[in-house]
């Protein structure tokens, strides 16, 4: 039993095959959400399931010129380490399946590897515009990743520790979207930098290069990098949503508080129009990780007087 | 389709690709030489007015992520070989409808000098929307119909 246990949270719950479900449950939800905003009637229920069913169907081309090993290796390393990220995050309500000190930093890193996958898989081909698309992903990468780092660290330096399951108990009974409301701001447009959503998807601008990083990938590959994403959605929900909104104690608030962070992310999507990367840098290095920089500031000044 | 699927998973299998392929079809958008006149149409085809998302429709940028190949006008001499090139890109199973006169027969173009004809002298084209340019109800319909007949019960018929 003791060594089935892993293996059975990796795959079934709350790593594979939950997060996958929830990941297609999540993209449809947000579609189906900017949709209306935009005035239209939006995907039916099932759209991102058979839009990945369909893709692991057709024929993967693996173009000339490209590193076929590493080509066809980065989408399996960038769905496995979003996989592993949902081991360490309160999923569903439920207390995180594995925990050590320090989890914090692995699971945030964990979360980039997917970036830093896409970005390395489109510099990998010979293509010019998944090489622009590459240089942007990770210049995007590198913009956000300090700011939403700083954002997770506020609530781990309140509660003391880097330890996901503690912080996310000591979040239980502090609200802490209201005594960090900078942080919380940071955090969720952060998560929209990671995921390429609307205002920050200059990595994928498709009127200008076509598909950014993945032009070349079909098939199998993009499916994949299509539910890491998913997955990804998911994760960065569960955490900002247990770190700033009061914790997640049980199933129902999970769903709540996630699909109420949800409505905003689909709001901001359908509200601001496509950012230049030059710009979106220059917003995260000059306001975004500024800010985190001073609520950091004021709370270990709080910390260190004891209040 | 004279294969024959002899395990009843192989055709569990083959059912819910083809569930797949005919609800989320990605298109892509070429033109080989219209006069801009379907390609207007084509775009107000994707506005929010007519949601094509509706049935899973997404104009995706790259030949590689695309079901769908929308083609309109005819082909010139010039476009014909980049017009083989990105149909060659796209990955198996792939679909061609050709949107507007030109597209069928050359239409308004017909004989000139620098002109091939129809997109069928170049590529297999799956469906035909005639029109001059057709009505974005008619691109709709046509691609609908093209899913229609990926069913199997139409093609035994
Ligand atoms: S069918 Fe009519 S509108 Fe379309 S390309 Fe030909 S001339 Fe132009």
């Amino acid at each position: 039993m003791n060594e089935l246990f892993p293996l059975l949270s990796f795959l079934v719950f709350p790593g594979g095959i939950f997060v996958l479900a929830s990941g297609l449950v999540y993209e449809w939800t947000d579609r189906k959400l900017v949709a209306r905003m935009q005035n239209r009637i939006g995907p039916r229920w099932f759209q991102p399931l058979a839009d990945v069913v369909k893709l692991l169907a057709k024929e993967e081309v693996v173009p000339a010129g490209v590193n076929r090993s590493m080509f066809l290796a980065f989408p399996v390393v960038a769905l496995a380490a979003a996989l592993t990220a949902a081991l360490y995050v309160p999923m569903a309500g439920f207390s995180p399946s594995f925990s050590f000190r320090g989890d914090l930093i692995v699971t945030v890193y964990l979360l980039s590897l997917l970036t830093l996958c896409i970005g390395l898989a489109g510099a990998n081909t010979a293509d010019r515009f998944s090489i622009i698309g590459a240089t942007r992903t990770l210049t995007q990468l590198f913009s956000y990743e300090a700011p939403f780092l700083l954002a997770l660290l506020g609530p781990a330096i309140v509660a003391g520790t880097w330890q996901i399951s503690e912080i996310a108990g000591y979040a239980h009974n502090h609200w802490l979207i209201l005594t960090q409301p900078i942080g919380f701001v940071v955090a969720i447009i952060g998560l929209m930098g990671k995921l390429e959503l609307p205002p920050f998807d200059a990595p994928e601008a498709e009127t200008e290069i076509v598909s950014g990083a993945l032009t070349e990938y079909s098939g199998r590959g993009l499916a994949l990098f299509r539910i890491g994403k998913d997955a990804e959605l998911v994760i960065g929900l569960t955490l900002v949503a247990a770190f700033y909104l009061g914790g997640l104690s049980n199933p129902l608030e999970f769903l709540l508080k996630t699909g109420g962070l949800l409505l905003v992310v689909a709001g901001l999507q359908s509200l601001f129009a496509r950012l230049r990367i030059d710009q979106v840098v220059g917003l995260w290095w000059r306001v975004g990780a500024l800010l985190a920089l001073l609520q950091l500031l004021v709370l270990v000044v709080l910390q260190g007087m004891g209040i | 389709m004279d294969m024959k699927l002899t395990h009843p998973w192989e055709e569990a299998v083959d059912e819910i690709r083809r569930w797949a392929r005919i609800n989320s079809p990605w298109a892509i958008h070429f033109n080989s030489g219209s006069c801009n006149g379907c390609d207007i149409e084509i775009l107000a085809t994707i506005t929010p007015r007519y949601d094509l998302e509706r049935f899973g429709i997404k104009l995706q940028g790259s030949p590689r992520h695309a079901d769908v190949m929308i083609c309109t006008g005819p082909v010139t001499r010039q476009a014909r070989e980049r017009l083989v090139r990105i149909y060659e890109q796209m990955p198996d199973p792939k679909f061609v409808v050709a949107v507007g006169s030109c597209a069928i027969s050359g239409g308004a173009f017909r004989g000139c000098y620098n002109v091939e004809g129809g997109i069928d002298q170049v590529i297999p084209v799956n469906m035909y929307v005639p029109g001059c340019p057709p009505r974005p109800e008619a691109i709709i319909y046509g691609v609908v119909q093209l899913l229609q007949s990926l069913k199997p019960e139409s093609q035994k018929g």
